[in-house]
């Protein structure tokens, strides 16, 4: 009896929401020319716009991202990942450098990605190098800082975004084989179980499922993950907004001129900003002469291998310890290395 | 004993709410509202996932009907690490999570960037690729204010119809310059034969009309080539922006550019010096046309639009002006 009523109760509740939608699809329309509406602050619009628009623009590649994610849980087996990957943990940080360049995925889609790729066996340091290599390392990447910055006599920001990126991938990855050699378990849920269940179950059944049973895993599979990601876009894309909105930029301006604390103003500012790898450029180049062209690298090296609604999903995925260390790292190792460049080497 | 995952309502109400944002999407593309999130490159984009969460939306919800839901979770190969756990007021925070953007999204109005956001973005003068050090000769910024009116504002009044059948005609002008290709992107001497193509172009024009399509490339040609531009006549509609130390008769005509989303908006604005200047507050669209002079805005070179006719109008359809390259 109570079962069935809480199963009628259930179903209204999604009935409910659906309707609200219809509704609210109808009405929307006159909705935005709502007097009491459009009299809010406009403050707080400019949040909500900025807010839909980094989640509506973020949504169609975590799906991509989710999709590739979804693939290789259903068609690329332990097996193969440790057939082609290098025994030697540091040399295969290298190719696992090149292969990030290849993948077209920006800072959105690789977190499933990779995390897919450790679930299935890929060492930690081999995932970092992914992580933090493909979202620059891309063509689309490649032309729009080439686009943005088209003016300078020489590309060397361009050259440098990309050296650094390929550079400092294999450096952090290494580095972190190095703190998590012996404990490399570090995503969230509990691995070991799950290897078990897996062995078990290809014990279990020998015969190949179906392609109609394997499409409906992967979607099913794409959606689970979509809402697992999503909640962690969404509250990282509402703080962005606020910071979006909230913060002069004519006060980050004004600390521009030293060349330390210009870096790393524009550090800290990429990382609240939260952009697509594939527009931050033209974000960068907007901030004109007062900035150093060290400190505009230092924006688009940090900003796609660690920003704010990154952050959330990384500690999403991974343990805290890791994450704090992983974020730690990176931070470091970019200020040091563009430090390194502009100061001694160009 | 722990509760078993009631798979099928997850499935169900996950399925409802990626109808939703479908729906908020669809919404958006049929009001044309989605020009103010969303720069018209990446609409593909949209399309593609609004089409996959209707689809994704519909199987979730048959999921949730089937009785073999349980089935496939036992013949699943991978471990469930994607349930959503905890108690009720949990699962009911995360399902708010997602539904709060939908609900914003349908109840909020659609709107464009205010010009409070363009202050703290802080404005571009011209296009802001190349930052020229005036000279420190401020006797070319003397306000100077004649009473004489602009033929352009003239042509305008006498034959308004006439006046947009013009302007059309330059907007088709405008689609005729070939905009760069990818291939040809890594070409430096290109890009400079590009502007100066474009310079020599827009210099037998007797007029300067900005359009949409043309924005930022007129803004860094009167960058790089001001001094070939001085006195002449120039048109350009934007959103009304005020500095804090602007005198009475300035005011800058501003456009937001976006690259993919708002989070990567820039303001770029002309400086427009104007006797009706005060008459117009901030963020209302105005039309102007008037004469180009050098001039300067703190320490940095900047054009000015001067002699300036000033004329309210109407929001245009795309409020935001995109980088003119074919991808």
């Amino acid at each position: 009896m109570k079962k069935s009523k809480s199963f009628i109760g259930k179903d209204l509740l999604g009935f409910g929401l659906l309707l609200l939608f219809l509704i609210l699809f109808l009405v929307s329309d006159r909705l935005n020319d709502n007097e009491t509406l459009n009299n809010l602050p406009g403050d707080w619009i400019n949040v909500n716009t900025i807010f839909l628009s980094i989640v509506l623009e973020a949504i169609p590649f975590i799906l991509l991202g989710v999709f590739v994610s979804s693939l290789i849980q259903v068609y690329v087996s332990e097996e193969t990942i440790q057939k082609f990957l290098p025994k030697n943990a540091i040399l295969a940080l290298v190719p696992a450098a090149m292969l990030g360049s290849i993948l077209p995925l920006c800072e959105c889609a690789i977190v499933p990605v990779v995390r897919r790729l450790i679930k299935k066996g890929m060492p930690l340091h081999v995932g970092v190098v992914f992580l933090v290599a493909a979202p620059i390392l891309n063509p689309i990447v490649f032309a729009s800082t080439y686009f943005a910055f088209r003016s300078e006599p020489t590309n060397v920001i361009l050259y440098s975004r990309m050296g650094l990126a390929f550079v400092l991938s294999i450096i952090i990855g290494g580095i972190l084989y190095a703190i998590f050699r012996n404990n490399s378990e570090q995503l969230r849920s509990s691995v070991p179980t799950a290897h078990v269940h897996d062995h078990h179950h290809h014990q279990l059944n020998d015969k190949k499922p179906t392609l109609t049973a394997r499409l409906k895993e992967t979607l099913y599979h794409a959606v689970d993950e979509f809402f697992m990601m999503g909640k962690y876009l969404i509250m990282g894309a509402f703080i962005a907004a606020l910071f979006q909105t909230f913060l002069d930029r004519s006060i980050l301006e004004a600390i521009g001129t030293n060349p330390y604390s210009s870096t790393l103003v524009m550090m800290t500012f990429a990382y609240l900003l939260s952009l697509c790898s594939e527009a931050d450029a033209f974000v960068a180049a907007s901030f004109g002469s007062q900035f150093t062209d060290m400190s505009k690298v230092a924006f688009l090296t940090y900003g796609p291998m660690l920003d704010l609604k990154n952050t959330f999903m990384l500690f999403a995925f991974f343990k805290a310890r890791f994450v704090i260390i992983f974020m730690i790292t990176v931070t470091i190792i970019v200020f040091t290395a563009v430090m390194v460049l502009f100061g001694v080497i160009l | 004993m722990k509760k078993p995952y009631d798979h099928s309502f997850h499935a169900y109400i996950k399925g409802i709410i990626l109808i939703g944002f479908a729906l908020l999407m669809l919404a958006l593309v049929i009001s044309g509202n989605l020009v103010y999130y969303i720069a018209p490159t990446m609409y593909p984009f949209i399309y593609f996932a609004m089409t996959t969460f209707f689809i994704l939306g519909i199987i979730q919800i048959f999921r949730s009907t089937s009785k073999n839901d349980d089935e496939h979770e036992q013949h699943c190969n991978c471990d469930h690490d994607h349930q959503i756990r905890g108690p009720k007021l949990v699962k009911l925070g995360i399902y708010s999570i997602f539904i709060l953007p939908i609900l914003l999204g349908f109840v909020l109005p659609d709107r464009m960037l205010n010009s409070d956001f363009a202050k703290n973005r802080g404005i571009q003068y011209g296009s802001g690729i190349v930052t020229v050090q005036a000279e420190g000769n401020s006797n070319e910024v003397e306000q100077e204010v004649s009473e004489s009116s602009t033929s352009r504002a003239d042509a305008y009044l006498e034959d308004p119809e006439g006046y947009f059948e013009y302007q059309d005609a330059q907007l088709y002008a405008d689609n005729d310059i070939e905009h760069y290709q990818f291939e040809e992107l890594y070409d430096q001497d290109w890009f400079d034969a590009f502007y100066e193509e474009f310079a020599n172009e827009l210099e037998q024009q007797d007029v300067i009309t900005v359009t949409e399509e043309n924005y930022l490339d007129v803004m860094t040609v009167l960058d790089l080539y001001l001094d070939r531009f001085i006195g002449k006549e120039i048109e350009i509609i934007g959103f009304v922006f005020r500095e804090d130390d602007f005198n009475d008769n300035e005011l800058v005509i501003a456009r937001f550019s976006m690259t993919c989303c708002t989070a990567d908006a820039g303001v770029y604005g002309t400086l427009v010096e104007s006797n009706d200047a005060s008459q117009f507050e901030g963020d209302t669209w105005v039309y102007a046309s008037g004469i180009i002079k050098k001039g300067q805005y703190h320490e940095f070179q900047i054009p000015v639009i001067t002699d300036s006719y000033l004329r309210e109008v109407e929001e245009p359809t795309t409020p935001y002006v995109y980088p003119s390259y074919n991808w």
